[in-house]
């Protein structure tokens, strides 16, 4: 039994982020792997260590800030799950949760979880739009596309990016870079949400979580057609013809 | 009278018809190119209406609250403006006072109702000052354009405070429209729905408002109806449902519409409107609050609603061939959850068409559709015998069914609009339900009509096929 966990769903619940829990779930269950969702929101006892895949998404502002109190109570449990190698998907408002420290438009510095080095500055405009990014995805070069809406803008420090900028602003819009990538969390600002049209981000999810239980074997191919079909509509508007294949990946910082 | 306006008032007329002539609607340059004359066009129209102005804002459900006021209000025989669907920004508010006034600089005007985007409110009452101002409801709407709901409630409650003699429509069910009371501190009616027997204990749907709007404790809910709106009450600071003045109770769909009985004024009514939806009966009853507060009777007031025919894509009738088809607008995940209740409500087989766009007016990015509550499709999927996924964002849709857990069998992909809406009204179903976004309606509804008749709701006019 694969064990999901969605934290927060009835707070961060912007931009239809529910869609990652939906993809990994159903991607289990029409290969035969059973798995069950967890919803945990604030005061709910957790045990991270019980999970294979936990989701974070974003919210507004206030929520936000709800959130990062609660969660900071739960710091050391992540924080040991994730050196453990928990998968982790975290998006947007849940990606900068994970970071450093928010630094607010009046000079306010909000702490993070500080699992990784990166931190996140409001910029002065929102960077909204589609986005494509090349990523590497088990030896493979593949492109990944989303819709991002963010103020807050992040800079790495000592961590990888999940990807390479294409087409959008991705982290910040000045470094070609998007998201973050470290042991087995993925990062990234992009919503649409972002992993029913990138089925293969999903599956590398999906079999990290069983390598990690000890139930690793390749995953039975599914039929991709209408996934691709809907990552192609945006990846031909900004001009991209494949999905797969392309540059092998740099070893980029 | 003024020069400026004058010139002002012709120059906007040529614009219309240079618009017109160019196959656009000629909604909104009119006023662009009249502001631009003479920046106070709308401020001294506007001075000019003899009794008042009405102003309609909220995420779903404005255009046909506008609608159902204009209709009782001038079958009552009143003269009236109204601005036209989708031009409800500041350009477009001045448009609907040019193209009413003469060239003498007059316009002839009881009341004026103004469909006003929420985004515009602070524009369009800093030149106008209304006697009456409707909200409807607040969800999440075209994020990417507004950002947060939290912002636009704020920027319309700071433009309404300045306001002193403006009487407020709200809907008691919707705690961030009932708020506006507290907030603003102008007097307020209320409408609302009672309990009824689908009523749900807990709402699964994306809810827009977790925390009082006062002092953050979470709210406690009775029932829901969809989304945020129900019978909550605050844990913290007792801020709770007001009481409605006009309640609808036990609502029911029928073939033609909805039905319900209406508490008012100590007594009991019944209410029946030719459209279908819990969201058609939510403006209903804020038409009905307004033109009440308005001292207009009840009796004749009801009749009008009656007779009111709904608009482009509200759940508007067609028929293919003796087959009902019926057309609706969706733009937000809640628009979207009631047109799938009213799917379940249907008896027989249905062929379902969804257009999906992403341009800038509908809202560029679509995630919404991934909080559309199309899993609870699942449980009737014999009755759902194809869905035709088009518009430019037809592929991400289909994605979504998918998703959804609907058989892929019977989900279809077809950019082109026209060939889709074929198929669909083609099908083998007993009705045909489409779905569109704000920029495909225009083409999805030409299309309909020329293919199928548009049915009107006077029962002696029987609809004949086109």
């Amino acid at each position: 039994m694969i064990s999901v966990c969605h934290l927060y769903p009835d707070l961060l619940n912007l931009y239809g982020d529910r869609g990652n829990v939906i993809a990994f779930r159903r991607r289990c269950q029409w290969r035969g792997i059973p798995v069950s969702v967890r919803e945990i929101s604030l005061y709910d006892t957790i045990d991270f260590k019980e999970h294979d895949f936990v989701f974070i998404g974003g919210g507004s502002d206030r929520e936000q800030n709800l959130i990062a109190a609660d969660l900071m109570k739960r710091k050391e449990g992540f924080k040991e799950a994730i050196e453990e190698g928990l998968v982790i998907l975290a998006i947007c408002g849940g990606y900068q949760l994970l970071g450093q420290y928010y630094l607010t438009r009046d000079g306010e510095t909000i702490p993070g979880l500080g699992v990784m080095d990166f931190i996140t500055r409001a910029g002065d405009k929102r960077l909204v739009g589609n986005v494509v990014i090349e990523m590497d995805i088990g030896g493979l070069s593949v492109k990944v596309a989303g819709f991002e809406n963010h103020s807050g803008q992040t800079y790495l420090g000592d961590c990888m990016p999940l990807g390479k900028v294409l087409s959008g602003n991705g982290n910040n819009g000045a470094d070609s870079l998007e998201g973050v990538r470290y042991k087995n969390v993925f990062c990234s600002y992009l919503h649409g949400p972002l992993l029913p049209k990138n089925p293969r981000l999903t599956d590398h999810l999906i079999s990290i979580a069983l390598e990690r239980r000890g139930m690793g074997c390749k995953l039975t191919p599914l039929d991709d057609n209408f996934e691709d079909r809907a990552c192609m509509a945006i990846m031909r508007r900004l001009g991209f013809k494949k999905i797969t294949g392309g540059s092998k990946m740099q070893g980029k910082k | 009278m003024k020069l400026r306006l004058l010139v002002a008032i012709l120059a906007g007329k040529i614009a219309f018809w240079l618009s017109r002539s160019r196959g656009n609607k000629g909604t909104s340059l009119p006023g662009l190119v009249a502001r631009k004359i003479y920046p106070g066009s709308l401020l001294d129209l506007a001075s000019q209406v003899r009794k008042k102005i009405i102003i309609i804002s909220g995420t779903n459900g404005k255009t046909t609250t506008s609608n159902m006021v204009a209709k009782m209000l001038s079958d009552a025989g009143y003269n009236i403006i109204v601005n036209r669907e989708g031009a409800n920004m500041i350009s477009g508010v001045t448009t609907s006072f040019i193209m009413n006034a003469g060239v003498n600089g007059k316009i002839d005007c009881d009341f004026a109702i103004l469909e006003v985007d929420e985004a515009s409110i602070p524009a369009v009452v800093a030149e106008v000052t209304p006697g009456v101002v409707a909200l409807t409801n607040f969800f999440r709407d075209q994020l990417d354009r507004y950002w947060e709901l939290d912002k636009i409630i704020g920027i319309i409650r700071d433009s309404l405070t300045v306001l002193k003699r403006t009487t407020l429509i709200l809907n008691a069910d919707d705690p961030l429209v009932a708020q506006f009371r507290k907030t603003t501190g102008l007097t307020s009616f209320f409408y609302g729905v009672g309990r009824h027997e689908v009523s749900a204990r807990t709402s699964s749907q994306a809810r827009e408002a977790k925390f009082c709007p006062f002092c953050g404790a979470p709210l406690s809910y009775d029932y829901f109806h969809y989304g945020q709106l129900g019978n909550y009450n605050c844990t913290g600071c007792g801020f709770e449902r007001p009481l409605p003045r006009i309640e609808a109770l036990e609502p029911a769909t029928t073939a033609g519409g909805t039905e319900c009985s209406l508490y008012y004024n100590e007594r009991k009514v019944s209410l029946a409107i030719r459209a279908q939806g819990l969201y058609n009966l939510y403006n209903a009853l804020a038409a009905l609050l307004v033109c009440l507060h308005l001292g207009l009777d009840i009796r004749t007031l009801l009749d009008s609603l009656y007779k009111y025919n709904p608009v482009a894509g509200r759940m508007e009738r067609f028929n293919y061939y003796g087959k009902p088809a019926f057309l609706s607008l969706v733009k937000n995940p809640a628009g979207f959850n009631e047109g799938i209740a009213a799917l379940h409500a249907v008896k027989g087989t249905i062929d379902i068409f969804i257009a999906i766009n992403d341009n800038e007016a509908d809202g560029r990015d679509i995630s919404w559709l991934w909080d559309v509550d199309f899993e609870s499709l699942d449980q009737n999927t014999r009755s759902f015998l194809s869905f035709v996924c088009s518009g430019r964002r037809g592929e991400e849709m289909a994605l979504r069914l998918k998703y959804a857990g609907i058989p892929v069998e019977r989900i279809i992909i077809k950019r082109n609009i026209k060939s889709a809406i074929k198929k669909t009204l083609a099908g083998q179903a007993g009705s045909a339900y489409l779905f569109s976004t704000y920029t495909a309606l225009w083409p999805v509804h030409k299309i309909v009509e020329q293919l199928a008749a548009k049915e009107v709701a006077d029962d002696q006019c029987v609809s004949s096929i086109s």
